[in-house]
């Protein structure tokens, strides 16, 4: 299962970039004018949410084209999760090895 | 969709971390269970795979777009803890790392894609057994379900928090968001996750059916 689930993975991410294709975000995801134009007004809270800066916001490298960053944000989460899970995985043998148990 | 900050009101932040945090911790502990270095490449990848899923964005008439997640898949090989808690690390970078969906949401985003995502695909592909497209039922489910969450945490916010008539949070009714997610998610990303969840399963069940069954529970 393991060398199928890797094909997949490469499949898909070789696909990545088809997600591009969709221009609409919904409700104004990443635009608060969407509210706007639509009710006429920003909700508060919308407006003022103060939010982290992203290091990669919706995806875009800045200074590279879509898909480019596309490519290279598929492949930073893969890093990432991956890394989360070995990680885990590390962890809990070191775990094993100084308890004996679980 | 992953609800970004500003669009649910404090309360609920609060609200849905009370009920995400005991998930998450129990959700750890199943996780730990099952985690070794025979099954590490396997979640992992999997886990990868459900972040990548959610970059296809699928533009529907009506000038929105969705996407699926991978959770029912996850859920179907790997139980529904285990599916529950990889989704959530998955929206956890989408929010730091990308800026998708809000740090204050990733309590509800959970709930919804990862925790009802995961139980209702597992629950129905049970119920359901080795029929042939069993799959693609609980990847359906799975989709509608998470949806619901969803529209269900974002449909109420104007329905307590609202100042002179104006939404303070995200403003449109329950009636709007159910027809609009959950309407959108029977008719499009729920076949699409049911889609990848059989072909997927299909694919990656194929020839090593007993090996497989040893992950299972």
């Amino acid at each position: 299962m393991k060398t199928k689930i890797f094909i997949l993975l490469g499949f898909l991410a070789v696909l990545a970039p088809l997600g591009l294709i969709s221009e609409s975000s919904a409700w104004g995801e990443w635009e608060n004018e969407y509210y706007k134009e639509l009710i006429g007004y920003i909700p508060k809270g919308i407006e003022n949410a103060s939010s982290l800066e992203a290091p990669v916001p919706d995806y875009t490298l800045n200074g590279f084209n879509d898909i480019v960053s596309y490519y290279f944000s598929a492949i930073l989460g893969f890093i990432l999760l991956y890394g989360i899970f070995y990680m885990l995985t590390k962890l809990m043998h070191k775990k094993q090895e100084n308890n004996g148990t679980l | 969709m992953h609800i970004p900050d500003g669009y649910i009101s404090p309360t609920t932040v609060i609200a849905t971390y009370a009920v995400a945090i005991p998930l998450w911790a129990y959700g750890f502990k199943k996780l730990k269970e099952k985690l070794n270095e025979e099954t590490l490449p396997l979640i992992g990848a999997l886990s990868a795979m459900s972040f990548i899923i959610m970059m296809f964005n699928i533009p529907i008439p009506g000038g929105t777009s969705g996407h699926a997640v991978g959770a029912a898949l996850i859920a179907i090989l790997f139980g529904p803890w285990v599916s529950f808690i990889s989704v959530s690390l998955v929206l956890l970078i989408q929010s730091v790392f990308f800026g998708d969906g809000g740090i204050s949401a990733l309590a509800i985003n959970s709930l919804g894609m990862a925790f009802a995502g995961a139980f209702s695909a597992s629950f129905t592909f049970n119920a359901l057994k080795d029929k042939k497209f069993s799959p693609f039922i609980a990847g359906w489910i799975s989709a509608v379900g998470a949806s619901f969450v969803i529209a269900l945490a974002l449909g109420i916010q104007p329905i307590f928090w609202t100042q002179n008539n104006q939404a303070l949070y995200f403003p449109f009714d329950l009636q709007t968001t159910m027809v609009a997610l959950v309407g959108s998610h029977m008719l499009f990303f729920g076949v699409v996750e049911g889609l990848f969840t059989q072909f997927a399963y299909s694919y990656l069940k194929e020839k090593d059916k007993i090996k497989d069954l040893s992950y299972e529970n």
